[in-house]
């Protein structure tokens, strides 16, 4: 009897080639990209702070023009006040001090005539 | 033993203990708070720049007396009282709404463009008045003008 034998040959077709070259996936943008990247995002960051300062410095100004043109206002408002005080300390006095012989009311201790606002006041 | 008494809500009507003595004429004072005041105040400043200045004027020269200059304060007030009434006889509703923003924007003036620009152009159309602010460099729009600002509040 003959022994039915087959040879092992090669598929039909031929093998497939041997993968033999490296096989890497693309592992993003490189570092000169990421880097430029950064730092345009820092620099357009930078520009806007830039602006910032300045558009600040507007407001700022804005904010103490807006105070300046109310301060003739409020003051005028604050001297009647202090004036009425004044002159109400002035009658005070006067009725305290009017059995004292020489007694000027409202008379400074300083020989100096600037005026110089009241020490106390009386809250009424 | 007293006790404290709120003059506003006793029976009789409040009488001040002190008035001011009777050779200064009255003045109905400003009366308005702080928000409004700063809604206007640009307008105070272009409307009575020449009493302002007159009294700041006398308030240097009467080192820091609040008597001296009584009279030049009286017109201060009258004139920033003058505008106020013709501002809410004239631009109430945009007056209003800016000055109510700012109450609830921190009295920051930059929280507050769209309702201002609204208040700049009914006060320039109906009193010819315009906000000026001094010291902006040249060639520059004024700060409130600024079409994109930087500075905004979180929600536009």
């Amino acid at each position: 009897m003959s022994i039915q034998y087959r040879q092992d040959l090669p598929p039909p077709g031929g093998f497939d080639a041997i993968k033999y070259k490296r096989n890497l996936p693309f592992r993003g943008p490189s570092g000169l990209v990421i880097l430029g990247a950064v730092t345009a995002v820092c620099a357009y960051g930078f520009y806007r702070v830039g602006k910032g300062n300045l558009e600040r410095r507007e407001l700022q100004r804005e904010k103490v023009w807006s105070r300046i043109h109310l301060v003739p206002l409020l003051l005028a408002e604050g001297d009647r006040d202090a004036y009425r005080r004044q002159q109400a300390a002035l009658q005070r006095e006067r009725e305290i001090m009017k059995d004292v012989k020489g007694w000027e009311a409202g008379k400074s201790v300083y020989n100096n005539t600037r005026y110089r606002s009241a020490e106390s006041i009386v809250v009424l | 033993m007293s006790t404290f008494r709120d003059s506003a809500s006793g029976s009789q009507p409040y009488k001040d203990p002190t008035p001011l003595p009777d050779s200064v004429p009255r003045v109905q004072e400003l009366g308005a708070t702080s928000a409004p005041l700063k809604s206007a105040a640009f307008f105070i400043g272009a409307y009575c720049k020449e009493y302002n200045e007159d009294f700041m004027l006398c308030k240097n020269e009467g080192r820091g007396d609040p008597g001296q200059c009584l009279k030049e304060g009286r017109r201060v007030t009258r004139c920033a009282t003058d505008l106020i009434n013709k501002m809410r006889e004239n631009c109430l509703e945009q007056f209003d709404t800016h000055w109510n923003c700012l109450e609830l924007n921190n009295q920051e003036y930059f929280a507050c463009r769209k309702p201002e620009r609204a208040l700049n152009k009914c006060m320039f159309e109906k009193l010819g008045l315009t906000k000026t602010i001094p010291g902006t460099p040249a060639g520059k729009k004024q700060v409130h003008e600024v079409e994109n600002p930087i500075y905004t509040t979180v929600q536009r």
